[in-house]
C-alpha cells in the first residue's frame, strides 16, 4: 500500500544555519502523527516545505504518487494538502463564511455557487459554528477563530491536513473541544500530521510520533515509547532529566 | 449599494440613457464638464479594479494614460480609428504585462515607488526618442470629433468598466482578490496562484486606464509628453477611488464626481494654489476616511463604531 505523505532526506539551509537536516519519514492513510520537538528544532520548516511555502535545498517529497517537492503553495494545495498556521490567521474583510468558501472555490476540489454555499454550512457546522457564517472574523472569539480556520482547512476537502500548534493558547476547556474536533476526523479517515508542544494532545491524538531536535528526527515510533527515551526527554528538559 | 440585481440593471441603463442624451441639450462647456468628469469615473474605478482589494497603491495609472494618447497620436493619420484604439489597447496591455510580471513581486511601499518611478521613466523616454530618434516634440491629434463624440466614447467605456468591476466582484475572481488584499500567504494555501491573479487583474486595468487616455487624445489637438504624462493625473485618480472607497463598485465613480467638479472650479479660481489644496485635501480624506466615504456612510447608519 502507497504512503500518504513520503519524506525523504530533506534538507533545508538558512545561510549558514542548517535547519532541517536529512529528514525522512511517512505517514500511512489515516494516521495522526504528531512532530515534536523543542523550539527551533526544525518543525515548522518541515510543515513549511511539505506546504510549500519553503523551498528544499534538498530531497523529496511525495504526495501518495504525486511528487510535490518543487511545488508552489497553490498547487501543493490543489493536490490535496491543507494546513493552519502557528498563529490564527484569518482574513479580516472577509466574512466567517467567506473565509470558508475561498479553500472551496480554489481548494483540492472547486466548488462554487449554490452548492458551495451549502458546504460552507456544513463545514462551519462541523466545527462548532454553525449558522455564523454571515459574521465578521473580528467578532469571533480566539478559539472560534481557530475552528474558523479549520473549517477553512476541511473546505478544500484535502487528503492531508497539516496542524501547526493548532491547539496552543487554548484553556482548559478549550482544548478538550479541539482535540474531540480532531479525533473526529481521526475517525473519519483522515491523514493528519500536527506539530504540538501540548503532552497531553499528542498523547490523545498521536499513535505515533517524530522528535526532531537541532534539524534532525532522534527518535520515531509509537507515542508512549518515543516519550519516554532518555534521548527526548533530554533533547527537551536538559541533560538532568534524562 | 445593495440593490437588487433586477432593479438596479434599469436603473443603471436609464441613468446610462440619460447621460447620453445630455450633449443635445446643454452647452457644450457643460459637455465638456462631463467628458473630463467621466473619464475620470473610468480611471478611477479601472483603478481600483486592481488597487482596491490587493491594496497594492499603483502611480502608473499617468504611464497608461499617456501611451494611450500618444499611441494614437502616433498612429491617427496612419491606421483608421478603431484600429488606432485596438493598437493602444494591445500597447497598453503588454507594457503592464512586462511590468506587472517584473513588479508585483514588490510589496507595500516599494511597489508605490516603483510605479512612480515608472511613469516618470515612460515620459522621459517617450520625450528622449521624440527628440533623438523621431525629431519631433509635440504632435498633432486630426481626428473629426467633437467633444460630444469623445463623451459618448468615454461613456461607454465607463459603462463596460462598471460592468467588469461588477461581474468580478461577484465571482471567484474577486473573492480571490479579497483574500489576496488580506493575507497573500492564506490565500496561496487556499490554493489561489497570487502572482497569476495580480498579474491578470493589472491587466485588466491598465488596459482600460489606456483607453481613457486613447480616447481623450483628440481633446487636446495639440499632444507632447509634459501633457500627457503629468503625475497628476495619477494622484487624483488615487484620491477620487479612495474618497469613495476603492474596494466598493460605486466607491470610485462617487469619489470621482464631486471630486472632478471641486478640482474644475479650484483650477480656475485658484490657479496659483491648485496643487496646495490638493494636497491638503489627500491628506485630509487618507486621515478622516481611509475606507472612503461609503464606508463613512455605513458606520454611521450602523451608530458610529464599536
Amino acid at each position: 500500500m502507497s504512503e500518504a505523505l513520503q519524506i525523504s532526506n530533506l534538507h533545508k539551509r538558512f545561510g549558514g544555519l542548517i535547519a532541517v537536516r536529512d529528514v525522512s519519514f511517512s505517514l500511512a492513510p489515516g494516521e495522526v502523527v504528531g512532530l515534536l520537538g523543542p523550539n527551533g528544532s526544525g518543525k515548522t520548516t518541515v510543515m513549511n516545505m511539505i506546504s510549500g511555502a519553503l523551498p528544499c535545498d534538498g530531497g523529496t517529497i511525495r504526495l501518495g504518487q504525486t511528487d510535490i517537492t518543487k511545488m508552489k503553495p497553490h498547487r501543493v494545495a490543489k493536490q490535496g494538502v491543507a494546513r493552519t498556521f502557528q498563529l490564527v490567521r484569518p482574513l479580516p474583510t472577509l466574512t466567517v463564511g467567506e473565509n470558508v468558501l475561498l479553500s472551496l472555490a480554489f481548494g483540492h476540489r472547486r466548488h462554487w455557487g449554490r452548492e458551495a454555499r451549502e458546504l460552507v454550512e456544513e463545514k462551519l457546522a462541523f466545527v462548532g459554528l454553525a449558522g455564523r457564517g454571515d459574521e465578521q472574523v473580528s467578532n469571533l472569539t480566539y478559539i472560534d477563530q481557530k475552528r474558523m480556520e479549520m473549517a477553512r482547512a476541511l473546505a478544500s476537502e484535502p487528503e492531508l491536513l497539516l496542524l501547526d500548534e493548532w491547539l496552543a493558547g487554548l484553556n482548559p476547556s478549550e482544548l478538550k473541544i479541539g482535540i474531540d474536533l480532531v479525533q473526529h476526523l481521526q475517525g473519519q479517515g483522515m491523514t493528519v500530521l500536527l506539530v504540538e508542544h501540548i503532552m497531553e494532545a499528542v498523547r490523545a491524538l498521536c499513535s505515533r510520533c517524530i522528535v526532531m531536535s537541532a534539524g534532525e528526527v532522534i527518535a520515531e515510533g509509537p507515542s508512549a515509547e518515543v516519550l519516554a527515551q532518555p534521548a527526548v526527554i533530554k533533547a527537551y528538559l536538559g541533560d538532568d532529566h534524562a | 449599494m445593495t440593490m437588487k440585481p433586477s432593479i438596479a440593471f434599469p436603473v443603471a441603463a436609464a441613468v446610462l440613457a440619460v447621460l447620453a442624451a445630455a450633449p443635445l441639450f446643454i452647452p457644450d462647456y457643460w459637455t465638456g464638464v462631463l467628458l473630463g468628469m467621466t473619464g475620470y469615473v473610468t480611471l478611477a474605478t479601472a483603478w481600483a479594479l486592481f488597487s482596491g482589494p490587493t491594496r497594492y497603491v499603483s502611480l502608473a495609472t499617468v504611464a497608461f494614460f499617456g501611451v494611450g494618447a500618444y499611441v494614437v497620436a502616433v498612429l491617427n493619420e496612419a491606421l483608421p480609428y478603431p484600429l488606432v484604439l485596438l493598437s493602444a489597447a494591445g500597447i497598453g496591455m503588454i507594457l503592464a504585462l512586462a511590468v506587472g510580471l517584473s513588479t508585483l513581486r514588490l510589496a507595500g511601499v516599494y511597489f508605490v515607488i516603483f510605479t512612480f518611478g515608472l511613469a516618470e521613466l515612460v515620459r522621459q523616454t517617450v520625450s528622449w526618442w521624440e527628440v533623438n530618434i523621431t525629431y519631433t516634440m509635440g504632435r498633432y491629434v486630426f481626428l473629426p470629433f467633437e467633444g460630444r463624440h469623445i463623451y459618448w466614447q468615454l461613456l461607454a467605456l465607463a459603462a463596460v468598466t462598471l460592468l467588469i468591476s461588477w461581474a468580478i466582484g461577484r465571482s471567484r475572481l474577486g473573492l480571490a482578490l479579497k483574500a489576496i488584499g488580506d493575507d497573500e500567504v492564506v490565500a496561496a494555501h487556499a490554493g489561489i496562484d497570487v502572482t497569476r491573479v495580480k498579474l491578470l487583474l493589472f491587466v485588466i486595468s491598465a488596459t482600460l486606464i489606456t483607453l481613457v487616455g486613447a480616447i481623450q487624445a483628440p481633446r487636446w489637438t495639440y499632444i507632447e509628453p509634459s501633457i500627457v504624462f503629468n503625475p497628476t493625473v495619477s494622484f487624483m485618480t488615487l484620491i477620487m477611488a479612495l474618497l469613495g472607497g476603492p474596494m466598493r463598485l460605486w466607491g470610485p465613480a462617487l469619489g470621482a464626481i464631486p471630486l472632478f467638479l471641486l478640482f474644475e472650479w479650484l483650477s480656475v479660481s485658484f490657479p496659483d494654489h491648485f496643487s496646495i489644496i490638493l494636497g491638503l485635501l489627500f491628506i485630509l480624506i487618507v486621515f478622516v476616511m481611509p475606507q472612503g466615504v461609503l464606508a463613512k456612510i455605513d458606520d454611521i447608519r450602523k451608530g458610529g463604531r464599536a
